[in-house]
């Protein structure tokens, strides 16, 4: 009889240590899946962005109805995570600028008598949105949560929930899916505040550019108006020393 | 004539932009060169006339502009207006819209020569644009661009989030007609917590002292908050907001300038007061929601004299074809008294219908 209980006791004793051990376990686990999340992420963010202060040519063709009907043309100017600046370079919208700090954005019309403050609901108009061209760092505005490995394609992928950290993001959650070899993003859906599928894009193109593997093509979908979608080609990426009057705000005197 | 001149010109400025462009890469080189070139045929309809007056005005625009920077120290800047205009006899005019050299050493820039400053923040009138091009609240966005800077020699200094501006502008070589002084003006510009905030002071010679704020701020999702402060003997007030909503922009202002010889308006009586105005706007720069409509963008607005009860409404469409070639009809019909401000013009519409070609 001593014996029996001694054994029960023993018995939950162990099961007690077992939970214990299989609990910190998945508590370890959940906290490296999340550092991993975080590392992740920043590691997908350096296919897109490859030096601290860099320039790059976007060229964006709209597509409707598979034929395509606009081509535009960007210069962008980045520094750090939180300063971009994009001149427009294509005929039809030539003098245009766009200064993006943190959350806050301007565009410099060379119509309009003064710099106009562009509102959240403005950086998303378009297949190609202000905020795709100018707003690159997602470590910098999104809390990344680990989901799932799952294939997509072909390709074995490590998919992100992606949180904005502010109200001022982009877009307030992204799905994003990065290849579990090397981090390199390989597609994306993007979601509104509402919890409206917005758009989707594909990484599909990567090249060396200054010693750097970057992204060379996106495609952008249009999830809203299904007959439509954007190409965004980046070319000529260098580093470059950018000066921070670059990103001022009240500069009148820009190309 | 005057477009048999302007074909040979657009070839050749193509072939030079053409070269430019190739040119112009994002990789770095010591000269980086901007060049645009835009022509514009533009033909307004007067209706109702109550003067003897022609009922067509003609113009065709030739508006060349070249920018140039050499290693981010030294810069020079030019845009011209050519302008042949035909209404009760013919006209050509060249407008030095701007011409400006500029130095930047450390956090320092100097500029010389004519320059479009922008430091209102309103967007169809200004109270504390001291330096700016005059607001047309019927054409905001000078859709011809004849808009022209002023002469003058500033000196910026930026540092981070803040920069100071000090100016000074001649009135020599503005037209004799113009109510331009000598001006000395100082701006101190600042982005505090979302603020793009500015304080401007100086001294107009032989004239006014004055001194005043500006602000724009974003709040939420959808709006865009602005306004302007002035004292010039008197306050003048601006307060504005933008709003958008299912893609569409409105923009609403409240415009109060003293009846002064600086902010009056040429159809304003100087024994009329101080005069309000409202300004309204609803637009849509691309239809995109409309199947085979996305090359069309419409708006629409409404200005107000609230003190005289005049007002004028203006509808703008306009469509591009391909990447270079736009067309567009703007319509402005002014209503209210013979003697009112907007009352006046010796018109009951005028509509401008026209093409222009971009490079």
């Amino acid at each position: 009889m001593y014996s029996k209980k001694r054994l029960f006791r023993a018995f939950l004793f162990l099961s007690l240590v077992g939970l214990l051990f299989v609990w910190s376990l998945r508590g370890h686990s959940q906290t490296s899946a999340r550092v991993d999340a975080e590392a992740l992420l920043k590691r997908s963010d350096t296919y897109r962005n490859g030096w601290p202060s860099y320039v790059v040519r976007v060229k964006i063709t709209d597509y409707e109805l598979g034929k395509s009907d606009e081509e535009h043309l960007y210069e962008v100017s980045q520094k750090g995570t939180d300063k971009t600046y994009v001149e427009f370079m294509s005929p039809r919208e030539k003098g245009r600028h766009l200064l993006m700090l943190v959350d806050d954005m301007w565009v410099y019309l060379p119509d309009t008598s003064r710099p106009v403050r562009i509102t959240p609901l403005e950086r998303l108009t378009g297949d190609a949105s202000n905020g795709d061209v100018a707003r690159t760092n997602y470590a910098a505005d999104y809390s990344p949560v680990y989901l799932r490995t799952e294939m997509a394609g072909d390709i074995e992928c490590q998919v992100l929930e992606l949180t904005a950290k502010r109200k001022g993001a982009t877009y307030q959650r992204i799905l994003y899916w990065l290849r579990a070899e090397d981090a390199r993003p390989v597609k994306a859906e993007f979601y509104l505040t509402s919890g409206k599928h917005i758009k989707s894009a594909t990484f599909d193109d990567y090249g060396t550019f200054g010693g750097r593997l970057l992204l060379r093509r996106l495609t952008l979908y249009d999830e809203i108006r299904h007959n439509s979608h954007s190409v965004l080609e980046y070319s000529g990426a260098v580093p470059r020393a950018l000066p921070d009057k670059l990103f001022y705000q009240g500069r009148a005197d820009r190309f | 004539m005057n477009r048999l001149v302007i074909i040979p010109v657009l070839f050749a400025l193509a072939s030079v932009s053409a070269y430019a462009q190739a040119g112009s890469s994002a990789e770095s080189s010591a000269f980086e060169t901007r060049y645009a070139v835009q022509v514009i045929d533009d033909a307004t309809f007067y209706a109702n006339l109550r003067e003897p007056l022609p009922a067509t005005l003609n113009q065709v625009l030739l508006e060349p502009s070249f920018s140039m920077h050499y290693l981010d120290r030294l810069s020079f800047s030019t845009s011209l207006i050519g302008v042949a205009a035909t209404y009760s006899d013919t006209s050509t005019q060249l407008r030095v819209k701007e011409t400006y050299g500029g130095l930047s050493a450390g956090d320092f820039d100097f500029t010389a020569g004519r320059k479009m400053l922008r430091w209102g923040t309103g967007y169809a009138f200004t109270a504390a644009g001291v330096l700016d091009p005059p607001r047309n609240p019927t054409d905001p966005s000078d859709r011809l661009n004849l808009n022209e800077g002023r002469d003058m020699i500033k000196t910026d200094w930026v540092h981070g989030p803040h920069a100071i501006s000090a100016a000074w502008s001649t009135a020599a070589l503005a037209p004799s007609q113009s109510n331009l002084h000598d001006t000395t003006a100082f701006r101190y510009n600042v982005l505090v917590r979302g603020f793009d905030t500015s304080l401007i002071a100086g001294d107009d010679r032989g004239a006014d002292a004055f001194g005043g704020f500006t602000f724009t701020r974003v709040v939420g999702q959808a709006w865009e908050l602005h306004g302007e402060a002035m004292w010039r003997q008197q306050a003048a007030v601006l307060a504005g907001a933008k709003y958008i909503f299912s893609n569409i922009t409105l923009v609403g202002e409240f415009y109060t300038p003293p009846n002064t010889t600086y902010y009056r308006d040429p159809g304003v009586s100087p024994q009329a007061g101080r005069q309000h105005y409202m300004f309204l706007s609803a637009g849509k720069d691309r239809l995109r929601e409309r199947p085979g409509w996305k090359e069309w963008g419409v708006s629409g607005s409404l200005v107000a004299n609230l003190n005289d009860r005049s007002y004028t409404t203006v509808v703008d469409v306009n469509r591009w074809f391909g990447n270079h070639f736009d067309a567009y009809v703007h319509f402005a019909a002014p209503a209210g008294g013979r003697n009112a401000e907007y009352g006046s013009a010796p018109y009951s519409a005028a509509t401008s219908a026209g093409v222009s070609f971009h490079l």
